[in-house]
C-alpha cells in the first residue's frame, strides 16, 4: 500500500536499477546487469557465424558482447546477437522431458523417456526393420553433436532414412558444388567482400539474413561494384549498383545467357578453362540454346544490362558471386548453383582473393551438419557408395564396414512421403520444427498423424513438439560445448556459459545416454565418450587428409584465434582462407572442374486465371526461422509480430486495400487468413511478398511439394496465388503477359519438353 | 589453457571504422566545437541493431526506445528507395527540451555539446516529450519520469563507444565533432535534413545525414496508415477549462465592480467565492497528471524560458489573489482597494492564460501551434461569466443576470467561431499539412461524434438556452430560469472539455518515420 502511493506520488525513479557500472572487460554497462564472468563463445543464431562474449550474473546469462578480435564480427553484432542471452530463460523452453498420456503431454523422468522411445524403436524394428525409423535433424546443433547424431542414427539404429533441415536450405548449394567441382564446401572467405572489385548478390538479401557481412562490404575500400539480382528490391537492394529484378525462376537463363555472352565476347580467361576445365566445348555449344534476345524476353532483363554484368566478369580482377535461398530453394536449384559456377570457371574468378562463387548459408552449423552429419555424404565429405572411403572411415571408427550404410537413404520429403506409405512407423525430430517450415502444411500434419511415434528433441515448445508423443527437453545455445562452423569454413567455438535450465541436457549427452538403451551401441561407437570433445578428436580424425580437413584444429586454438577456417592441418596450421588456389586443386577425378550445361524450365505452375500473383517467402531480421527462440523476446518480436504480404500499389487498388489492412491468401494447396497488408513499391505488379516466420499466418501452407530433383530442397519462392480482400473475395484479375520463351525449351500439353539436341 | 580475457576497451578492432570498437578516438574539442552524431543512410540497412544495443546498454525495456528506425519508400518498382533514418537524440544547438523544461533538468553539458536530463530533478510533466520536435525524450513509466538518450556521454568521457556506433555493422552511426558557428552559417541546411523529419533550424539540430543521391519526392513513411488518438491528458484538459472558466468569471466579476460605480448593484463575497473554486480545484488537478506529483511546486524553477514555469507560478498567483479579492468582499473593503487588487488580479490571470496558450503554441505539434489555440483558451471565459450569471439569476437580480448571460452569449458565438475556425484551418496549405491533415482525419475518423457532440452542445448551452433564460427572466419565471440556466452552464462545460479532450487527442507531432509495426514507438 505504502508501496503503491509512493510509487503514485514518485518517489522512486529506479535509479540504483539504471546506472552504470565499470566494466573492467568492456568498460561501462548496466549495472544490474554487470557480469561475475564473461564466456567466450560464438553466436547460435545464422550461419555468419559472429563471435561474442556472453556475461553471466549468478548463474543467469545477462549480456552478449561483440568480441572485436573475432574474424568474422570484430566487435559488432546484429540485433538477434545482441540480446541472445535472453533466449535462455525464453518462457517457450521445454524444462523436462514430456511425454504423452491421455493426448496430453505430462512431465516424466529423463529415464522413462528414454526406455518409452527406445522400446518403440525396437518393436518398430523388429516389425518392420530398421528403416522404419526415420530421423530428422537440423543445422542449429554443434558439430560434435551432429556426429554423434548421425553415428548412432547410422550405425547405431542402422537407419539411413535421415536428413536435415539443411535439406530445406543448403542442399542445392551442396549438390551443386558437388557437380561442379567434384566436392562440397564454400570456397570463399569473408575477406573477399572486402577484397572484390565487383560483388553479385544473387537471390541474397544481406541486409535481413546476415546484416554482418555488411560489415565486409564496408570495409572495402576500392567501392566495389554492387549487382543485386533478385525479383524484389528488398532491403539488399538498396545497396546496388546496379539491381537486376528479375522475373521469378528465371536465374538460370539470366547466368546461361552471361555465359554465353562470355565465351561470345572473348571475355573467357582461355588459359584458365585450358588448365582447370573440362567441358568447355560442351558448354559452348548447349549456350547457343540461350541467346541474350530470348533470355532478355524471359527474364526481363534488357539486353545491355545482360552485356554490362557479363562485362563485370571480365573487367575486374576480383568478382564475387554469394547468394543464398533464393538460388537454393528451387526446383533446379543445383543447376543454378553450377550455371553460377560456370560463370567463375569461365573467367578465372574463382581461388583468389576476392574472387569465387561463394554460398552463403543460413544457419549457425549448417556447415557442421554437411561435413559430419551422415546425412547426404558419410562425414568427411566422403561419398556414399565410394568403398574406399567407406572402407577408410570404417577403420578410423573402428567398426565392423557392413554396418555402414551404402547409399544415401531418404531425403526429407522422402521420408515425409515413406510416412504417408507407412513405410515409416517412427520419426525422431532434433531441433527443427517442420509444422511451420516445411511446404505444403495440410498435407505434412495429416502424414505425421500416421506415425506409431513422433519423438522431438527441442530447446523450445515448437509447433511440431505439441503434436509429438514424446519430447526429449534439449538444453540450447549457452548451456553446452562444441563448435559451429560458418559460412567460410571457419570452425568456431561455443562454450557453455550457465547450467542447462530445469531438467535438460545437452543434445550430446541425450543422444549418449539414449545409445546406452541399445545392447552394445555405445561400447561400440561411443567407448568412454562422456564430453563433446571425445566427439571432436574423432571427427579431426575422420577429417584427416579430407578437403574439409580439421585436423589441426583444438579447442585451444579456436579460442586463441577466434575461429580457423578448415582445412586446417599440419601443412596449414592456421586454416585456409580460401578454396581452389593453385595448390588446392579441385576434388574431381581429373582435378579438373566441370563447366555442365544445365537448362532452364519455366515454372510448373506459372500464374493463371485462378491464381493470378507470384508468392515468394522470406525472412524478416528481427525473427528468427519457426521464431521458437525470438518470438518471446519483446524487444526482437514486437518490431514483427506477425506475417504480413508486401503488395504493389497496382494490385492494392484492385483489391480495394490499403497498407494496414487483412486479407487472405489461397493456393492450389490452401488458404491463409488475416494477414496484414503492406502497400509497397518493392515488390513488381503481380508478385507478393510474406516472411514465412510465423505459425498464426502459416504461408507454407500456400507451398507446393515441388522439389530440385539432385537436391530435394524444395520450391518455395515461386507460387501460384489469388488475394482475398473484404471488398474484392474474388481477388484479382489475371493480366495474361507476353511470356518470354526459349525456342529450346518447349511447352506441349502442360508439358516441358527440351527439343531434340542437334549434335 | 585458456587465453585470458583481456580488457576490450582498449582493443582496436581493425574495422578502420568506429563501429566494433569499444573505444574509439575522437578528436579534442576545441572553442565553439560541440560532440554531434552522423548517420549515414547510404549504407544504413535498417537491421535496428542500435535500437537493440542501445537497450542492452541502458537497462531500457522493450518499450523505451531511446534509438529507434525510421522506414521510408519512394518511387516505383524497380526504382525504388527504402530508406531509413536512425535517430536518438539530435543534441541541438538550441534544444526545446532545455528551453521548455520548467525544472530546469536539462542540461546542455557546455564543454561537449551534449544534452543531457538530470533524472533527480525531472517531475514527469512530458512538457520535453511535447516540445521536441523529435520527439526524442520518452516517458519511462516504471521511473514516473522522462528519459532520453545521452549519447553514453559517461562512455564518452572516458573515450569508450556509444553503443549504438559500437555494434553498427555498417558504421552508418559515428561520432563527430563540429564547429557550431560554421554549422549554423553554412551546413546545417544541407547537411541536417532528412525526409519526413522536423527542419533542423527549429532547434538548430547537430545531427549530420548522409543521404542517398536522387532520392525520389515522395518519400512516404512506412507507418502512414498508423494513425492513433495521442493521449487525452483528462488532468490536462480539466485544469485548463477550469482555470479559463475562472478567469471569465472574474472577469465578469470584475466587469460587475466597475458597473457597481454606476449604482449597479454590488458585487458580493460568494460571487468571489465561485469564480476562484474552478481555479483551485484545476490546479489541484493539474499535479495529478506530473509523474511525481510530490515535487510539483518545483515546476516554477525556469521562468527564464519556460511557458510551464510561467503559466504555474502565474496561475498560482491568480488563485491567491481571488482568495485575497474573496476576503476582502468578506470584510467589504473599499472600492478603489476593490479595484486595485482585481485589476492586478485579472493582468495575472490574462497572463496566466497567456502562458497557459503558449504552452501549446510549440512548433514540434502543429495543430496546438496556431493562433486559434489562444484564442479558444482565452474563448472559453464566456463559461465563467455564464456561471456567474447562473447565481445572479438564482438571487433573482435579473438587472445584472441579463447583460452577463448576454455577455456570455457573445462570448459563446465567438469560441462557436474560434472552434469552426480552428477546424477549417487544419485544411489548409501548410508546411506541416502532412499533419494537419492527420489530425483532421482524427477529428473526423475517430472523433466524429464528439466533434458533433461539441458544436451541438456549444450552440444550444451557450447560445439556445440563454436566449431562453432571458426570455423567462423578462416573465420572472425565476425558478425556471435557475433550472435552464442551471443546464446551460453543465453543457457548456461539458462542451469545453469535450472540445479540449480533442485538443489534446487530436495532436499529431512532427516526429521522424516509424516501423510498420512499431509505427514512432512514442505515446
Amino acid at each position: 500500500m505504502i508501496k503503491k502511493i509512493k510509487d503514485f506520488l514518485g518517489f522512486d525513479i529506479k535509479a540504483d536499477k539504471y546506472k552504470l557500472s565499470n566494466d573492467p572487460i568492456f568498460g561501462m554497462i548496466s549495472d544490474e546487469k554487470k557480469p561475475d564472468k564473461w564466456v567466450f563463445s560464438t553466436c547460435g543464431y545464422c550461419g555468419v557465424g559472429c563471435g561474442l562474449y556472453i556475461g553471466v550474473k549468478d548463474g543467469r546469462a545477462v549480456y552478449t558482447k561483440g568480441d572485436p578480435k573475432h574474424f568474422v564480427n570484430k566487435g559488432v553484432l546484429c540485433l538477434k546477437g545482441l540480446s541472445e542471452h535472453q533466449l535462455i530463460n525464453s518462457p517457450e523452453r521445454v524444462t523436462t522431458p514430456l511425454i504423452r498420456k491421455d493426448k496430453e503431454l505430462v512431465y516424466d523422468s529423463w529415464e522413462n523417456v528414454y526406455s518409452k522411445v527406445a522400446d518403440e524403436f525396437k518393436r518398430i524394428k523388429k516389425e518392420h526393420g530398421a528403416k522404419a525409423i526415420g530421423v530428422i535433424s537440423t543445422g542449429q546443433l554443434l558439430t560434435e553433436e551432429f556426429y554423434t547424431l548421425g553415428k548412432f542414427v547410422q550405425l547405431g539404429l542402422g537407419t539411413n532414412n535421415y536428413d536435415g533441415n539443411t535439406t530445406l536450405c543448403m542442399a542445392s548449394a551442396v549438390m551443386g558444388y558437388k557437380q561442379s567441382l567434384g566436392s562440397d564446401g564454400p570456397v570463399g572467405s569473408y575477406e573477399d567482400f572486402e577484397k572484390a572489385d565487383c560483388i553479385v548478390l544473387i537471390g541474397a538479401n544481406i541486409a535481413d539474413n546476415h546484416p554482418i557481412l555488411r560489415l565486409h562490404i564496408n570495409k572495402n575500400k576500392k567501392n566495389p561494384k554492387i549487382i543485386v539480382i533478385d525479383p524484389r528490391a528488398s532491403k539488399t537492394a538498396q545497396m546496388a549498383d546496379i539491381f537486376v529484378p528479375i522475373k521469378p525462376r528465371t536465374d538460370l537463363a539470366l547466368f546461361n545467357a552471361l555465359a554465353y555472352i562470355i565465351i561470345e565476347q572473348g571475355w573467357e580467361d582461355e588459359g584458365y578453362v585450358k588448365a582447370n576445365t573440362n567441358g568447355y566445348k560442351e558448354l559452348k555449344k548447349h549456350l547457343q540454346n540461350y541467346p541474350p534476345q530470348d533470355v532478355a524476353n524471359i527474364t526481363g532483363i534488357d539486353i545491355k544490362t545482360l552485356y554490362e554484368i557479363a562485362r563485370q566478369f571480365s573487367v575486374n580482377d576480383a568478382v564475387l558471386s554469394a547468394w543464398t535461398m533464393g538460388v537454393n530453394q528451387s526446383v533446379m536449384g543445383t543447376d543454378t548453383v553450377s550455371a553460377i559456377i560456370n560463370l567463375h570457371l569461365l573467367t578465372g574468378q574463382i581461388g583468389r582473393e576476392g574472387a569465387g562463387p561463394f554460398s552463403i548459408t543460413g544457419q549457425c552449423n549448417a556447415m557442421g551438419t554437411r561435413e559430419g552429419g551422415f546425412t547426404s555424404s558419410l562425414p568427411g565429405y566422403r561419398n556414399f557408395g565410394d568403398k574406399k572411403a567407406l572402407s577408410e572411415y570404417a577403420k578410423i571408427v573402428n567398426v565392423a564396414q557392413e554396418i555402414i550404410p551404402t547409399e544415401r537413404g531418404y531425403r526429407y520429403d522422402e521420408i515425409i512421403d515413406a510416412i504417408d506409405r507407412g513405410e515409416i512407423k517412427a520419426l525422431w525430430i532434433v531441433a527443427t520444427n517442420p509444422l511451420v517450415s516445411f511446404v505444403n502444411q495440410k498435407k505434412l500434419r495429416k502424414v505425421l498423424a500416421k506415425l506409431d511415434l513422433l519423438v522431438v528433441q527441442d530447446a523450445f515448445m515448437s509447433d511440431t513438439a505439441e503434436i509429438a508423443d514424446v519430447v526429449f527437453s534439449a538444453a540450447t545455445w549457452g548451456e553446452k560445448e562444441g563448435t559451429y562452423t560458418n559460412s567460410e569454413r571457419r570452425c568456431n567455438k561455443a562454450n557453455k556459459a550457465v547450467e542447462p535450465l530445469g531438467n535438460t541436457k545437452s543434445d550430446f549427452d541425450i543422444i549418449i545416454e539414449f545409445s546406452k538403451y541399445f545392447d552394445g551401441v555405445n561400447e561400440m561407437l561411443f567407448p568412454s565418450w562422456n564430453k563433446p570433445l571425445d566427439a571432436f578428436n574423432e571427427f579431426k580424425e575422420v577429417t584427416r587428409n579430407q578437403l574439409c580437413d580439421y585436423s589441426g584444429i583444438t579447442y585451444e586454438l579456436l579460442e586463441e584465434y577466434g575461429g580457423i577456417q578448415w582445412p586446417c592441418n599440419e601443412q596449414r596450421p592456421l586454416g585456409t582462407k580460401r578454396l581452389y588456389s593453385p595448390d588446392i586443386p579441385f576434388r574431381t577425378k581429373d582435378e579438373k572442374a566441370n563447366l555442365l550445361c544445365v537448362d532452364w524450365y519455366p515454372m510448373s505452375e506459372p500464374a493463371s486465371k485462378k491464381f493470378p500473383l507470384i508468392l515468394n517467402t522470406g525472412r524478416t531480421v528481427e525473427q528468427w526461422h519457426t521464431r521458437t527462440k525470438t518470438r518471446s523476446m519483446d524487444i526482437l518480436n514486437d518490431l514483427a509480430p506477425e506475417a504480413w504480404v508486401d503488395i504493389n500499389p497496382k494490385d492494392a487498388q484492385e483489391l480495394k486495400v490499403k497498407s494496414g489492412d487483412r486479407l487472405s491468401l489461397s493456393s492450389s494447396k490452401g488458404k491463409v487468413e488475416d494477414i496484414v497488408v503492406r502497400v509497397t513499391q518493392t515488390v513488381a505488379p503481380s508478385t507478393i511478398f510474406v516472411p514465412f516466420h510465423f505459425n498464426t499466418q502459416l504461408i507454407n501452407t500456400l507451398i507446393d511439394d515441388n522439389f530440385c530433383p539432385k537436391s530435394g530442397e524444395p520450391n518455395y519462392k515461386q507460387t501460384a496465388v489469388q488475394l482475398h480482400s473484404d471488398e474484392v473475395p474474388d481477388g484479382i484479375e489475371f493480366k495474361e503477359e507476353q511470356r518470354g520463351v526459349i525456342s529450346y525449351v518447349k511447352i506441349e500439353n502442360e508439358e516441358i519438353k527440351l527439343k531434340e539436341r542437334e549434335i | 589453457m585458456k587465453p585470458p580475457i583481456e580488457n576490450f576497451v582498449n582493443y582496436d578492432a581493425d574495422t578502420g571504422m568506429q563501429c566494433g570498437n569499444y573505444s574509439i578516438d575522437i578528436p579534442e574539442l576545441k572553442d565553439g566545437e560541440q560532440y554531434r552524431f552522423h548517420f549515414d543512410a547510404t549504407v544504413c540497412i535498417g537491421c535496428r541493431s542500435c535500437e537493440v544495443a542501445c537497450n542492452e546498454q541502458n537497462n531500457n525495456s522493450a518499450d523505451t526506445k531511446w534509438r529507434r528506425v525510421g522506414e521510408m519508400e519512394g518511387g516505383e518498382f524497380p526504382l525504388v528507395r527504402q530508406l531509413f533514418n536512425s535517430m536518438s537524440c539530435n543534441h541541438c544547438i538550441d534544444p526545446e527540451c532545455v528551453k521548455g523544461c520548467p525544472t530546469n533538468s536539462y542540461i546542455k553539458i557546455q564543454k561537449t555539446g551534449i544534452v543531457v536530463h538530470n533524472d533527480d530533478t525531472c517531475i514527469g510533466c512530458h512538457y520535453c516529450t511535447w516540445n521536441c520536435p523529435y520527439e526524442v525524450p520518452t516517458y519511462q513509466e516504471d521511473r514516473n519520469i522522462v528519459t532520453k538518450c545521452h549519447m553514453c556521454h559517461e562512455k564518452l568521457d572516458v573515450g569508450e563507444a556509444p553503443a549504438c556506433v559500437q555494434t553498427c555493422p555498417s558504421a552508418a552511426i559515428e561520432i563527430e565533432s563540429i564547429n557550431i558557428k560554421q554549422w549554423l552559417e553554412k551546413d546545417i541546411d544541407k547537411q541536417a535534413n532528412m525526409p519526413n523529419l522536423a527542419d533542423a533550424r527549429i532547434t538548430n539540430s547537430t545531427t549530420r545525414y548522409t543521404l542517398p543521391d536522387n532520392l525520389p519526392d515522395d518519400m512516404k513513411e512506412v507507418d502512414e496508415h498508423i494513425l492513433k488518438p495521442a493521449h487525452s491528458e483528462m488532468p490536462l484538459v480539466f485544469m485548463t477549462v477550469l482555470t479559463q472558466v475562472s478567469l471569465g468569471g472574474f472577469f465578469a466579476l470584475f466587469l460587475g465592480e466597475v458597473m457597481s460605480i454606476l449604482g449597479f448593484k454590488g458585487v458580493n463575497w460568494m460571487m468571489a467565492l465561485l469564480v476562484m473554486i474552478p481555479a483551485s480545484l484545476g490546479l489541484l488537478l493539474s499535479a495529478l497528471h506530473l509523474g511525481r506529483p510530490f515535487l510539483a511546486l518545483t515546476a516554477m524553477k525556469n521562468l527564464k524560458t519556460s511557458w510551464l514555469s510561467r503559466e504555474v507560478l502565474a496561475l498560482g498567483i491568480f488563485v491567491l489573489l481571488m482568495n485575497i479579492v474573496v476576503v476582502l468582499y468578506y470584510f467589504e473593503a473599499s472600492h478603489r482597494v476593490m479595484l486595485l487588487v482585481e485589476i492586478f488580479t485579472l493582468i495575472v490571470g490574462v497572463f496566466g492564460i497567456h502562458a497557459q496558450a503558449m504552452i501549446y503554441r510549440i512548433k514540434a505539434r502543429p495543430s496546438w501551434d496556431r493562433i486559434t489555440t489562444n484564442f479558444k483558451f482565452f474563448g472559453v471565459a464566456y463559461v465563467g461569466v455564464l456561471l456567474l450569471g447562473f447565481l445572479t439569476v438564482i438571487i433573482k437580480v435579473s438587472e445584472v443576470a441579463v447583460p452577463l448571460i448576454t455577455l456570455a452569449i457573445i462570448g459563446s458565438l465567438l469560441q462557436l467561431f474560434f472552434t469552426y475556425e480552428d477546424l477549417k484551418t487544419l485544411k489548409y496549405k501548410d508546411k506541416n499539412e502532412y499533419q494537419l491533415k492527420r489530425t483532421a482525419r482524427l477529428y473526423d475518423e475517430n472523433f466524429s461524434k464528439v466533434k458533433q457532440f461539441r458544436f451541438i452542445s456549444l450552440i444550444l448551452g451557450g447560445i439556445v438556452l440563454p436566449l431562453l433564460v432571458v426570455v423567462l427572466l423578462s416573465s420572472d419565471s425565476y425558478t425556471l430560469a435557475s433550472l435552464v440556466m442551471f443546464i446551460s452552464v453543465v453543457l457548456v462545460f461539458i462542451s469545453e472539455i469535450s472540445d479540449r479532450f480533442l485538443f489534446y487527442s487530436t495532436v499529431v507531432s512532427l516526429g521522424m518515420a516509424g516501423g510498420f509495426f512499431v509505427g514512432k514507438q512514442r505515446g
